[in-house]
């Protein structure tokens, strides 16, 4: 249908235009405020600009949480949120850091670790912005659901190739905004390589003994349910493993492949002391094969089209409709607390002693919002 | 660099809107509006 167009008309698609636009910008606005953390007593806050200045006034710069027991030991530093899109990993570190009581030894929690990546979804993803829990008095506590990659306000323009700086490794453009590529890191790169650089000053001048990364896969990712260790991780990964199938708790060892550059279980292995062990559950919300994408779906792993998967034998972990966000956090904590035991074991001066935080069976019984402290503390 | 980005950005939103007061046509005017939105946001370094 022909309809001519005015000055009038154009005057007035402008301003309906603009008005769009100041709607979505609120949209995209309200995840540029930051999460709110109750972190458990004897927790210290710091910035990652303390042990590398160059991200000071950035958004870069990252709350690093530290607690110290009263009897001397190891140090251990939990990592979650280092993809934005695997909640799970976030809400272990939130538990560690909401809940844990450490008596002895030293933990060091970052929470949202690329913080940047938390400010933005992904595009064509249909990924809720939020996920929502209920806590033990009735009241709600909110987390953001952002992108795996570095917001593209900061992390821009994105190179036709990622070039990791310290092998060479090529990557597509946009992996220079995920993080766990960026590893060790360089003072003067991008955004992201900055922030990745400042977690390796921490390392380096912290010296954790031990260091984990919390992650999340799609369930037909062959690495899922799993540990990823580097060689000096081998023998304490391969003992937890042990002790988790003790505790029905079914879990793949793979060794680090020294060849992929950039990643946690990689860089932080070869670059510092600390046994670097990064961890995988299975997420539908990030599988392909995943039907409505929402809220729900981060929170339970419900998803039709994942039970035809799993009856064709299709997915890397039992599948039985569900997949909730208390069993994949559960499994962090569970694994966390086993490998704490066992770092006591082989090393009987770093061990690091955590009480408070619930394992997986507390968990399913409860329901994760129980053990989130009220906003209102 | 962020500066001259967003002074391109502005100039592009700026023949945009040129072209949708010069259009005889409401579809194409239409269509100059879908194009001014993320241009927008752009400029505004919102998303």
């Amino acid at each position: 249908m022909k309809i001519k167009g005015t000055p009038l008309t154009a005057l007035l698609l402008l301003a309906l235009a603009l008005s769009v636009s100041a709607l979505a910008a609120t949209e995209f606005k309200s995840m540029w405020t930051d999460d709110l953390f109750v972190p458990a007593p004897g927790f210290e806050k710091h910035m990652l600009s303390e042990w590398f200045d160059g991200l000071k006034g950035t958004p870069a710069d990252n709350p690093v949480y530290i607690q110290k027991g009263e009897e001397p030991g190891g140090t251990v530093l939990i990592l979650g949120g280092t993809h934005p899109t695997e909640p799970a990993g976030m809400m272990a570190a939130v538990l560690f850091l909401e809940r844990a009581k450490v008596s002895r030894g030293r933990l060091i929690i970052i929470p949202q670790t690329n913080i940047m990546g938390y400010s933005h979804t992904s595009p064509q993803e249909a990924h809720p912005r939020s996920i929502s829990f209920t806590t033990a008095d009735g009241g709600k506590r909110t987390f953001r659901f952002g992108s795996r990659l570095t917001n593209t306000l900061y992390e821009w323009p994105a190179p036709d190739i990622y070039i990791h700086p310290a092998s060479g490794q090529q990557l597509p453009g946009k992996e220079r905004g995920n993080i766990n590529r960026c590893y060790p890191g360089i003072p003067d790169g991008s955004p992201t390589e900055q922030m990745a650089y400042g977690i390796t000053q921490l390392i380096l001048k912290e010296k954790p003994d031990l260091s984990f990364d919390l992650h999340e896969a799609s369930p037909e990712y062959p690495v899922v349910n799993a540990i990823v260790a580097h060689e000096r991780s081998m023998e304490l990964a391969a003992m937890t493993v042990m002790d988790l199938e003790d505790m029905g708790i079914a879990m793949r060892l793979e060794p680090s492949p020294k060849n992929l550059r950039g990643l946690t279980h990689r860089e932080w292995g070869d670059y510092t002391e600390t046994m670097p062990i990064l961890m995988e559950t299975g997420n539908p919300v990030q599988g392909r094969l995943r039907g409505r994408t929402d809220e729900k779906l981060a929170l339970t792993g419900v998803d039709k089209a994942y039970v035809v998967a799993s009856a064709l034998g299709r997915l890397y972990i039992p599948y039985d409709g569900k997949q909730t966000i208390e069993y994949r956090a559960g499994r962090h904590t569970t694994s966390i607390l086993a490998f704490l035991d066992n770092l006591d074991l082989l090393f009987d001066d770093k061990g690091v002693s955590v009480e408070g935080v619930p394992n997986l069976a507390e968990l399913e019984e409860k329901g994760l919002g129980f053990f989130l402290s009220p906003a209102g503390r | 660099m962020t500066l001259i980005y967003r002074a391109i950005v502005l100039f592009i939103l700026l023949l945009v809107v040129a072209c949708q007061f010069r259009e005889k046509d409401f579809w194409k005017q239409t269509t100059a509006a879908l194009v001014i939105i993320p241009l927008v946001l752009r400029l505004l370094m919102i998303k």
